[in-house]
C-alpha cells in the first residue's frame, strides 16, 4: 500500500494552495502534517480524497487514481470536517449505517466499537441524541470512529485533536497509535499541536503556502521537535517594546 | 435631529440588507441562472401586462363592466397575491438576528423591516396586470384621476397583505400546521368570490353573491371619490403594522433562544433490512424526513397537496364536465409530492456530501433509493382515485396510467437536478423555499407541471381511446428503464462533483 502525490498544483483563483512535486507515504507510517493556517494542509487531504480537483498532477492510492476510479473508497477512511457526518442519525444509527454500507455484520461492528468505549467516555453511546445535538468533541469523536470502524488501509484525519478534552486528546493518540500497530494502515493527521503529533508519528512533514518545506523521519531525525519549533519561532511576528 | 438619525439608519439597514441579497450565494454561484431569473421575472410581467390589456379589451363590450368584475373578485387577486408570497419565507424576527447585538433599538429594526416590505416592489406585481387593464376601462367614466385612486387603492391592498402575510408566515414558523388556517380562510373565500353553485347555494342561500357585492359596493364608494375607504385602509395598516411589531417582537426570542429536542426514539425499520444497501439509504430517506424540519415540512405539504387534490377530483364535481382538467389534475395527484421533493434532489445530502462521496457508489444507492420510495408514496392517490373509480367518474386504466406515467416520464425529468443542485439546504432552519430555489429548479418544476399537460392534451386530442394506454405505455418503459437512466444521472453527477462539492460546501454555512 503507497500514497503517491505526483506533481500536484491546486490554485484557488490565483493563489497556488498546493505544490507538491513528489511525496510518497508507504505501509505503516504515520504522517503528522504541521503548518500555520492556510498552508494547505486540508487542501491536501481533500485533493486525496478526490474532494477537490487538482489544476496539475495525480494522486495515487495504491495505484488507484480517486480521479478515475472509485475503487480507493473500500481501503480509504477519513475526516475532515462534520460535512461527513449525517448529523440527523444517533451516533448507533450512523455507525450501523457506515457498517451496513460497508458489509460489516452487527456483531462485527460491536467488536470494533469496543476499542473506542475509554475514547467515547460513555458520552456518545447511548444517549439517545442525534449527533447534531452532541458536543463538538463527541462530534468529532464520531466522525473519527467512523473513519475507523472500516478497517481502512489509508486513514485520513484532519485536526484530530480539536474541540477534545486534553483526557480525550490523550486517548485519541492511544487510538491512532494502536490502530496504526494492528492494521499496519497508513495514517495522515494534520494538527497544529506539535506535541501530540510529534509524539505519535513516524513522520512529520511540514507545509507552508502549498509546498513542503521539511519532510523528516523521526527515526533519522532524532531532533524533528526542535527543527519545526525553531522553524515556527522563525515565523512569529517580533512585536516591539 | 432624532428623525435625521433614525432615516440614516434605515438607509443603512436597508442598504446592508440589500448587499445581502444581491451577494446571496446563490446567485454568486451561479451568474447565467440570475440573468435567467431576470428573464423570468420580465417574462412574468409581460404576461401579466398582456393579459391586462387582452382582457381589458375583450371587456369593454360585456353586459357587466370589467372593472367591476376585477373589484368584485379581489377576494381573489388577495388569495393568489397569498401563494405567490409563500416564496418568502424569511420573517423580520429571522432577519433581526444579524443585527441583534448592535447598538439599535429591536423594534426600530423590526419597524425598518416592516416598512422595507410595504414598500416593497413584491407589492407592485399585480399593477402589472390591473394598470393596463384599468387604463383601458376606467378613464372613460371615471377619468385619469379615478384610475390613479383605483390603482392606489390597489397598490395600498396588496401593502396591508404583505403585513396580513407576516402575520400567517409568523404563525407558519411557529408551527406547521397554522399553514391549515389561512389556506382554509383563503379557499373558503376565493370559493364563496367565484362560485355560485349547489355548495355556496347551501351555505349562504339566495346572498350567494355577498362577498363579491361587498367588494363591489366597496371598490364603488372609491371610484365615487369617497375619502372613508382610503382612511380605512390606512387605519387597517397602522393596526396591523403595530401587531406585527409585537408579534415579531416576541418571536424574534423565540428565534435566539430555540432550543431542539435532543431525545429522539430510535426505530429499526427492518421493513427495509431486505433490501440490502438500498434498504439502508431507504432508511436514511424516511430519517430525512421525520428528523429535519425543512424536509418534513415539504414532504407533508407535498402529501397534503396530494390528498387536497385527489379528493378534490373524487368527493367534488368541481372538474366533472373538464375531462381534459380532470385527466391533468389526475396525473398532477402522482406528480406533486415528487416534485416538491425532487427538485431539490441532492441539496439536504449537501450537508454530508464529503461523507457520501468517501463511499464507492453511495450516491448511486442514494438516488436508487428516492427513486422506490417516491414509488412507495403512489399509493396514497392510488387508494384515494379508487373512489371515482368506483363511483364510475372515472375508469382504473386512467388512474394506472397517469401513475405510470409519472413514475416512468415526470420523475426521471425530476431526478436531472440531482446532477445540477449544488446548494446545500439547510434542514432545520425556518427560511426555506426564498434562499433555495434556484431558477433552474423553476424551470424543471414547470418542464415536470406542463410537459405532462401537453402530452396529454395531444394524446386525448389525436387518440382519445388509447390516451391512457400510450401514457402507461410511455410510463412502464421509463420505468423498466431506471437501472439505466439512475446510472446516467450518477456518472453526470460524478463528472460535475467537483463543481457540485464546491457548491454545496460553500453554501452549507451560508
Amino acid at each position: 500500500m503507497t500514497l503517491t502525490l505526483s506533481n500536484i498544483k491546486k490554485y484557488f483563483g490565483e493563489k497556488l494552495a498546493l505544490d507538491i512535486e513528489q511525496y510518497t507515504v508507504n505501509d505503516g507510517e504515520i504522517i503528522g502534517l504541521v503548518g500555520n493556517n492556510g498552508a494547505g494542509k486540508t487542501t491536501m487531504f481533500r485533493a486525496i480524497l478526490d474532494l477537490i480537483k487538482p489544476e496539475e498532477g495525480a494522486v495515487s492510492i495504491d495505484g488507484i487514481n480517486p480521479a478515475e476510479s472509485e475503487d480507493w473508497k473500500e481501503i480509504t477512511g477519513a475526516y475532515v470536517d462534520s460535512g461527513f457526518l449525517i448529523d440527523y442519525l444517533t451516533p448507533e444509527e450512523y455507525f450501523d449505517f457506515i457498517a451496513k454500507v460497508s458489509n460489516i455484520s452487527k456483531e462485527e461492528l460491536d467488536e470494533r466499537l469496543k476499542p473506542f468505549a475509554g475514547f467515547m467516555n460513555g458520552e456518545v453511546l447511548g444517549q439517545n441524541t442525534l449527533i447534531r445535538n452532541l458536543s463538538m468533541g463527541n462530534k468529532q469523536k464520531v466522525g473519527i470512529i467512523a473513519a475507523m470502524i472500516t478497517r481502512p488501509k489509508l486513514l485520513i484525519l484532519d485536526e484530530p485533536f480539536n474541540f477534545l478534552d486534553p483526557t480525550s486528546q490523550l486517548a485519541m493518540k492511544s487510538v491512532i497509535e494502536n490502530y496504526n500497530k494492528e492494521t499496519g494502515a497508513i495514517v495522515l493527521v494534520s494538527s497544529h499541536n506539535l506535541t501530540h503529533t510529534i509524539d505519535i508519528c513516524t513522520r512529520v512533514t511540514l507545509l507552508e503556502h502549498g509546498k513542503i518545506l521539511m519532510d523528516y523521519d523521526k527515526e533519522t531525525h532524532k531532533d524533528v521537535m526542535k527543527e519545526i519549533e525553531d522553524y515556527f519561532v522563525g515565523q512569529a511576528p517580533v512585536t516591539q517594546e | 435631529m432624532k428623525a435625521k438619525e433614525y432615516w440614516r439608519l434605515y438607509r443603512l439597514v436597508c442598504k446592508t440588507k440589500d448587499l445581502g441579497e444581491k451577494r446571496h450565494i446563490m446567485f454568486e454561484q451561479n451568474k447565467a441562472m440570475k440573468w435567467l431569473g431576470y428573464l423570468f421575472a420580465a417574462f412574468w410581467c409581460a404576461y401579466l401586462l398582456f393579459f391586462g390589456v387582452v382582457l381589458g379589451n375583450a371587456m369593454s363590450d360585456g353586459p357587466v363592466e370589467g372593472f367591476d368584475l376585477i373589484d368584485g373578485g379581489m377576494i381573489a387577486f388577495i388569495a393568489l397575491d397569498f401563494l405567490v408570497r409563500l416564496m418568502l419565507t424569511e420573517t423580520p424576527a429571522q432577519e433581526v438576528k444579524q443585527f441583534k447585538l448592535m447598538p439599535i433599538s429591536v423594534k426600530f429594526l423590526i419597524g425598518t423591516f416592516l416598512t422595507r416590505r410595504i414598500l416593497s416592489s413584491f407589492n407592485i406585481v399585480w399593477l402589472f396586470f390591473l394598470v393596463p387593464f384599468g387604463l383601458i376601462q376606467l378613464p372613460h367614466y371615471y377619468g385619469l384621476g379615478g384610475f390613479f385612486v383605483w390603482v392606489f387603492a390597489w397598490w395600498l391592498i396588496f401593502a396591508i397583505h404583505s403585513q396580513v402575510y407576516l402575520i400567517w408566515r409568523s404563525l407558519m414558523n411557529r408551527n406547521f400546521l397554522f399553514t391549515l388556517l389561512p389556506v382554509s380562510i383563503y379557499a373558503f373565500l376565493f370559493y364563496c368570490g367565484i362560485f355560485d353553485d349547489e355548495y355556496t347555494q347551501m351555505i349562504f342561500g339566495d346572498n350567494v353573491e355577498w362577498l363579491y357585492n361587498a367588494c363591489l359596493w366597496w371598490w364603488r364608494s372609491i371610484l365615487d371619490g369617497s375619502v372613508l375607504p382610503f382612511i380605512c385602509l390606512g387605519v387597517i395598516l397602522v393596526l396591523i403594522f403595530c401587531l406585527n411589531l409585537v408579534i415579531q417582537n416576541k418571536a424574534i426570542y423565540k428565534e435566539i433562544a430555540e432550543v431542539q429536542e435532543s431525545k429522539v426514539k430510535s426505530r429499526e425499520m427492518s421493513v427495509f433490512n431486505r433490501f440490502g444497501i438500498i434498504g439502508e439509504y431507504l432508511k436514511l430517506e424516511v430519517r430525512s424526513i421525520m428528523r429535519n424540519a425543512v424536509i418534513r415540512k415539504q414532504f407533508i405539504l407535498g402529501v397534503v397537496c396530494m390528498l387536497m387534490l385527489s379528493c378534490m377530483t373524487a368527493f367534488t364535481p368541481v372538474y366533472d364536465n373538464n375531462l381534459f382538467m380532470k385527466a391533468y389534475i389526475s396525473m398532477y395527484c402522482y406528480c406533486v409530492l415528487a416534485n416538491m421533493m425532487l427538485v431539490n434532489a441532492m441539496c439536504p445530502e449537501g450537508n454530508y456530501i464529503d461523507g457520501l462521496m468517501a463511499r464507492k457508489e453511495s450516491v448511486l444507492s442514494l438516488l436508487k433509493a428516492k427513486y422506490y420510495f417516491n414509488l412507495m408514496m403512489f399509493i396514497v392517490p392510488f387508494c384515494v382515485f379508487l373512489v371515482p373509480v368506483i363511483q364510475g367518474k372515472s375508469t382504473i386504466g386512467e388512474s394506472i396510467g397517469c401513475m405510470l406515467f409519472s413514475a416512468g416520464v415526470v420523475m426521471p425529468a425530476l431526478f436531472q437536478m440531482a446532477v445540477y443542485n449544488n446548494m446545500t439546504i439547510d434542514l432545520n432552519k425556518k427560511l426555506t423555499r426564498a434562499g433555495r430555489s434556484n431558477k433552474m429548479q423553476i424551470i424543471v418544476s414547470m418542464v415536470a407541471l406542463f410537459l405532462p399537460m401537453i402530452i396529454m392534451y395531444a394524446l386525448m386530442v389525436l387518440v382519445p381511446d388509447y390516451s391512457s394506454l400510450i401514457l402507461g405505455l410511455l410510463g412502464v418503459i421509463g420505468i423498466a428503464l431506471n437501472p439505466l437512466w439512475l446510472r446516467n444521472v450518477y456518472n453526470r453527477f460524478m463528472a460535475r462533483r467537483y463543481v457540485n462539492m464546491d457548491g454545496f460546501r460553500s453554501s452549507r454555512n451560508a
